[in-house]
């Protein structure tokens, strides 16, 4: 009995028409997606639009089920990880009153330098609804969009360190690159030593280290985080730390994508650079010469704090303008 | 336009026999959206595995009129689109699959317990070596073999938990609705 539907494909030659069409077809969407990404970009974030609000649903009773199938695993080791447990929180305390009396010092010292303050990034809070880790690509989706004034390019972060960034948007639902995957590169910072690197994903738990040219001693355990280099992330992000692996070094990351179930999503806009029309923004002797944060925001702040003493600049030349720090004009 | 008229008719008059034409596509695309839940009862030892391969091979090898090429292709994009990676590489993987299998139909049908494991391995590498070809072409790069080789283990591991539902959905299911066929 004839079937319906496919039957057309049924005949031998038919069928391998339809192959050779189907083939030529994919390799040639290949391309095109090289060619031409915003395309599948836009087919891509559609199709997690439409499918968001039926990821969400299936995914509770499934987080049911994997939640009870881990707790059953964690039960054989409950007692040596409770050991672990307290003596990190011991740890963690000293490290705790650490940071507070260094936080004091440093927020005296800015009083006292009369330092323009970080630039205070906004963030949005979405799920997790998707997570793709395949052999080409390392991604996860989350339930924000345009709608909640998610962009292209703005860092994710789980609670321990950056996942990656947003590289498709859609009206509710954005797609994210992990740090792990083969196409992502970030530059960060290595401390103490302070030196740049970028860190390549190369589809491993631990991306690659590509360090600069500059010296600097880099050593396994060293902290990695992210640079406001080129304006792509917030600066100081945690990412992990140094790790050696034969003569590479690469980074054990601290965020894990495989546990992520809120992120949040970090916007980081840097403010465009001075043009040589416009006036530039009033400066202080102490104000640093390219600005990290909104004109507006430093304008503000410096209008709300009392006049710096006069300081001699004596680092600049007799030739160069002079500035008594209030409302000259630094260059045209 | 006779023909036509006679297929929309029997499209009326039999829906569940349409149905059953489409179930295996879309099975296939329900496994892909699984897939890619945040999920991983593994505990994030093995990679995801691609469960919608295991659905082609299933459907090319017991029925292959109702896995044709072309719902072959739209699974292999929806996995590509869905997975957030580079469009066109697991539709050509699943395309080489398909041809494998339908090529080696007698052969793979007749194995059985492990070796059924093997052949569905075979068809894996297929497929794997087709997408990581098109991948080394269109992007002129080597991308590291171990993730794939990962991702293969893990869908042969779990052909099992597609290939006996599957049995099960064909024996109760496919047949009764498209009539004993």
């Amino acid at each position: 009995m004839a079937g319906l539907g496919w039957r057309w494909t049924r005949g031998r030659g038919a069928k391998n028409f339809a192959l050779y069409l189907c083939v030529a077809s994919a390799v040639t969407i290949a391309f095109l997606g090289k060619a031409e990404p915003p395309l599948f970009d836009y087919a891509r974030s559609t199709l997690s639009d439409a499918a968001a609000p039926a990821l969400s649903q299936i995914r509770a009773p499934l987080i049911a089920v994997e939640r009870w199938a881990g707790n059953v695993t964690t039960m054989f080791s409950l007692f040596s990880e409770n050991e672990r447990l307290r003596q990190e929180n011991t740890q963690l305390r000293q490290w705790q009153h650490v940071a507070l009396s260094l936080q004091n010092k440093m927020h005296r010292y800015e009083v006292l330098l009369n330092a323009v303050p970080d630039a205070t990034s906004q963030a949005v809070t979405a799920r997790v609804i998707g997570e793709a880790s395949r052999p080409f690509i390392k991604t996860m989706i989350l339930n924000a969009g345009t709608a909640q004034q998610v962009k292209k390019g703005q860092a994710v972060v789980d609670d321990r360190g950056l996942l990656g960034r947003v590289y498709v948007v859609g009206a509710n639902t954005s797609w994210v690159i992990l740090l792990s995957d083969l196409n992502s590169r970030v530059p960060v910072l290595i401390e103490p030593a302070h030196r740049r690197a970028i860190l390549m994903g190369d589809n491993t738990p631990a991306p690659k280290l590509e360090l600069d040219v500059s010296d600097g001693p880099v050593k396994p355990g060293d902290r990695v985080v992210s640079t406001g280099d080129g304006g792509l992330l917030p600066p100081d992000l945690q990412i992990g730390t140094v790790m050696q692996d034969g003569s590479e070094l690469r980074v054990a990351l601290s965020a894990r994508p495989e546990s992520a179930d809120f992120v949040q999503i970090k916007a980081f806009i840097l403010p465009p650079p001075p043009s040589a029309t416009e006036p530039a923004p009033a400066v202080t002797a102490s104000a640093p010469e390219i600005p990290l944060v909104p004109q507006a925001t430093i304008a503000e702040g410096i209008s709300q704090r009392p006049a710096p003493p006069a300081m001699p600049l004596q680092s600049r030349s007799p030739d160069e303008p002079q500035f008594d720090g209030q409302n000259e004009e630094l260059d045209r | 336009m006779s023909a036509v008229a006679g297929t929309v008719e029997q499209m009326f008059n039999h829906p569940l026999r349409l149905l059953a034409s489409f179930l295996p596509l879309l099975l296939g695309l329900l496994l892909v959206f699984l897939i890619n839940m945040p999920v991983s009862f593994t505990g994030g030892l093995l990679p995801a595995p691609a469960l919608a391969l295991a659905c082609v091979y299933f459907w090319v090898l017991v029925r292959p009129d109702l896995m044709p090429p072309a719902a072959v292709l739209l699974i292999g994009l929806a996995e590509d689109l869905l997975s957030g990676g580079p469009p066109g590489l697991w539709a050509a993987g699943f395309l080489a699959a398909y041809w494998l299998t339908d090529r080696e139909r007698d052969s793979f049908a007749g194995l059985t317990g492990v070796g059924a494991l093997v052949g569905f391995a075979a068809v894996v590498l297929s497929a794997a070596l087709a997408a990581y070809g098109l991948e080394t072409v269109v992007y002129l790069r080597l991308a590291p073999v171990a993730p794939l080789l990962l991702h293969g283990v893990s869908t042969v591991v779990f052909y099992p938990l597609v290939a006996i539902p599957m049995g099960w959905l064909l024996r109760n299911v496919v047949g009764p609705m498209r009539g004993g066929e």
